[in-house]
């Protein structure tokens, strides 16, 4: 039941965050009211996908409201990010194993949007060729993880799945770094261009060489097991799933501790305008070579999730279009934004997935269409998007209702001195009350004894 | 001797050379137009239209269904300019309009999304039956001797059209009002606007210009790759590297680019090795170059240096 992981998740944002910007309480309840019609619509036309989500939305309105104005934020925050994870653990027995499957790639594509957002969005250089080295770190992974001796001169000994992850994100740091340095010639337009080349050039190159790559079939692998003591308690495909969750959740935090260090702040700084940086004693050239560098990083990482997810990895396995969708899901997430990647990666997945799902419930809508042309609803919705929110789900998302995620930690922090304040304020009360209770004779009484002593 | 060439080298053969060549001439010219069209539009308005081959595919798709239902071919391949005309001038107005003054990978991202919108929607009407389907050309196919080697009558057709219309596109840029007008917003859109030039028209002038432009490269390559949804996308990749390595912003240097990934992708196909590169990797190699000729002139060949203002 996928509704049960949606659910978890946007009640737990949607209380961590403040909605009185959507208006007063009446505004709020009406709110309220109109989802809980739109999901009896929906309810009447049939369960799905939609109906989920408005259910999702409805609760999360209603949580919202009833919390508001009696829970500090702090704790709703706490709450949150607390239900997020019981949700991500428990999401192993709560979904059927295709919504598994299909997190599991929601996972690996966020990895690559955190990693292309590093570079595009905080660095301000373009690239539409980061599905090759997504196709990069899945090929070194799937070379390592080789036991079947397909390739002659590879160790017939397996790696480890979780070694041949540290490799891919070395091989395609090394790639980034070497692809950085021609790239700083190049900006805008014509940066997006060779980009471009490479990712068109590399499955042609992959299946021509096929002494080391298998050629058009490609390289099968063993997909890791659970490990030993878990091997009773999870499936392979409930063990990946927390394998690229677990890892994503890792990349995002490094990202996050790189993006507000000082490398953090050089990139925004070379975006922003390269002489100004320069001026100000940044080494230009080196920070968009690192910024490569980690982009790619990210992608390989991502790549070698893919190929133990997918246990097969081929020429096509990430394409053409696939790479140019990266591009579109940070825009659309948001760019310079993890949130935004994080939303872009759902996006990517979903959006092909559940947009037919999600039309067909609108009576009148022509079935036909929808069967021969699921591409039509991404492209316009993708048009859509852009024209209403210039700067992304996240842009919006900051801009009018949320909480920036530095301001949550802040309140995150501010949890240990809250609580303590409130005990301490607790027990002024108690001794307060109990002093002047008519149960305490004695201090009462010696008080109001003493009183009248002179 | 080392082998070095997959064929009879150049000077052992040199009708084969002189066909490829050719051919490479004419498939060239092809990347030319559309390399054109990029061009018409990255001058105007500051953007890579990644929908240029789709929307020439959608205009040749309906000039398919036109020509099914009888009208005669020279009627149809009017409808067909002005179909790419009118759709240039559409997207341009209703859609790019909006994100001009937006951060610019917007523009971009709507590009891509209009691609996958449009090539669901051709999917969508056309895909029953069977594909790819047979496109005709007025100017056949037959093989034709010229001094050095024998090519098909539809290579000299496309080189003809293509003369042709780069020539109008000349004489419409350098001697007409009009084309002052589209240069000058090209250059300068705040000056022209306060010299009285209705920028905004001439922005979508160059989008509908782009779209004829488009359309006609589409009709000139569905006779030889036949008609299906994607059938645009090798043509635009090819045209993306002709426009980069002629300079994004220089229309002769579109046209030179044009001619020579279409020279090169042939060349390297025939001469190269076959156990190490071979037909299968002309075009990694063709994109090599352009990588190449890149790190030298970062701007293209012809392109403008970008000053840098601080």
């Amino acid at each position: 039941m996928s509704v049960w992981l949606f659910l978890g998740l946007l009640v737990a944002f949607s209380t961590g965050i403040r909605m009185q910007p959507l208006g007063s309480v009446v505004q709020r309840a009406i709110l309220a009211g109109v989802l809980a019609v739109g999901l009896l619509v929906f309810l009447l036309l049939g369960a799905g996908f939609v109906t989920e989500l408005f259910g999702v939305l409805l609760a999360a309105v209603v949580a919202n409201l009833l919390t508001e104005n009696y829970v500090p934020q702090r704790y709703r925050i706490a709450l949150a990010i607390a239900v997020a994870v019981v949700f991500f653990l428990a999401a192993p027995w709560l979904l059927e194993n295709f919504r598994l499957f299909q997190f599991s790639r929601v996972a690996i594509w966020v990895i690559v949007a955190v990693g292309l957002n590093i570079l595009t969005g905080y660095n301000g250089q373009i690239s539409l060729g980061h599905g090759a080295f997504v196709l990069i770190g899945a090929y070194t992974s799937a070379i390592l993880m080789d036991d079947q001796q397909q390739l002659g001169f590879v160790d017939a000994n397996a790696w480890p799945f979780w070694t041949t992850i540290i490799a891919a994100a070395v091989v395609c740091g090394v790639a980034g770094f070497a692809l950085g340095i021609p790239a700083l010639r190049l900006s805008g337009p014509y940066l997006a261009i060779a980009t471009l080349a490479l990712v068109i050039s590399l499955p042609s190159i992959l299946r021509k060489y096929d002494g080391l790559t298998g050629g058009a079939q490609g390289l099968f692998v063993k997909q890791p097991p659970p490990p030993p003591g878990l091997a009773g308690v999870l499936e392979r495909d409930e063990w990946l799933y927390l394998l690229c969750v677990g890892v994503a959740i890792v990349m995002m935090l490094i990202a996050w501790g790189i993006l507000r260090g000082p490398l953090g702040r050089a990139f925004v700084a070379v975006r922003d305008s390269e002489v100004a940086a320069a001026a100000m004693g940044i080494n230009v050239a080196r920070v968009k070579i690192a910024a490569f560098t980690i982009s790619a990083l990210y992608a390989g990482v991502a790549g070698s999730l893919l190929t133990q997810l997918l246990g097969v990895i081929t020429p096509e396995s990430v394409d053409l279009i696939v790479s140019i969708n990266f591009l579109t899901a940070i825009v659309i997430g948001g760019l310079a934004s993890l949130l935004g990647a994080v939303i872009g990666g759902f996006v990517l997945v979903l959006l092909p997935a559940e947009g037919p799902d999600i039309l067909g419930n609108i009576p009148l809508f022509p079935d036909n269409f929808l069967q021969k042309a699921p591409g039509a609803i991404q492209g316009a919705v993708v048009i859509f998007v852009v024209l209403l929110m210039p700067f992304g789900v996240a842009g919006s998302y900051h801009r009018f209702i949320g909480t920036p995620p530095g301001r949550i930690i802040a309140a995150l922090r501010s949890i240990p001195a809250g609580l303590r304040a409130r005990l301490a304020r607790t027990r002024e009360d108690i001794v307060w009350a109990w002093e002047d209770s008519p149960f305490n004779r004695r201090s009462s009484k010696s008080a109001s004894g003493e009183e009248p002593d002179p | 001797m080392i082998e070095v060439f997959l064929a009879p080298a150049p000077w052992n053969d040199p009708e084969l050379f002189g066909e490829q060549v050719i051919s490479g001439l004419a498939t060239g010219s092809i990347y030319a137009l559309v390399a054109l069209a990029i061009v018409l539009i990255y001058r105007s308005t500051d953007v890579i239209n990644f929908a240029q081959g789709e929307m020439a595919m959608l205009v040749t798709f309906s000039m398919w269904s036109l020509l099914l239902a009888g009208f005669p071919a020279w009627t149809v391949i009017f409808i067909g300019i002005a179909l790419g005309f009118a759709l240039g001038a559409f997207v341009e107005r209703t859609i790019i309009r909006p994100v001009e003054d937006k951060p610019p990978l917007n523009v971009v991202v709507v590009t891509l999304g209009l691609f996958v919108f449009l090539n669901s929607i051709a999917t969508w009407i056309w895909a029953q039956g069977e594909l790819p389907k047979v496109f005709s050309t007025p100017f056949g196919f037959t093989s034709v001797d010229v001094s050095l080697a024998r090519v098909t009558t539809h290579s000299i057709g496309i080189l003809v059209v293509a003369l042709i219309v780069m020539a109008v596109l000349y004489l419409l840029f350098n001697h007409t009002k009009l084309g002052l007008g589209m240069r000058a917003t090209a250059h300068n859109p705040g000056a022209s606007r306060l010299m009285g030039v209705n920028v905004g028209r001439m922005l979508m002038l160059g989008w509908a210009l782009a779209g004829a432009v488009g359309a006609v490269a589409g009709m000139l390559v569905a006779p030889i790759t036949f008609l299906f949804p994607g059938f645009m996308l090798a043509v635009l990749l090819y045209a993306f590297a002709a426009a980069v390595f002629g300079g994004l912003d220089s229309p002769p240097g579109a046209i030179v680019g044009g001619l020579f990934v279409g020279v090169a992708e042939n060349l390297f196909g025939t001469y190269t090795p076959g156990d190490i590169f071979g037909p299968e990797m002309k075009l990694p190699l063709t994109l090599l170059v352009l990588v190449i000729v890149l790190m030298f002139r970062p701007q293209g060949l012809f392109g403008r240096v970008q000053t840098r203002r601080v």
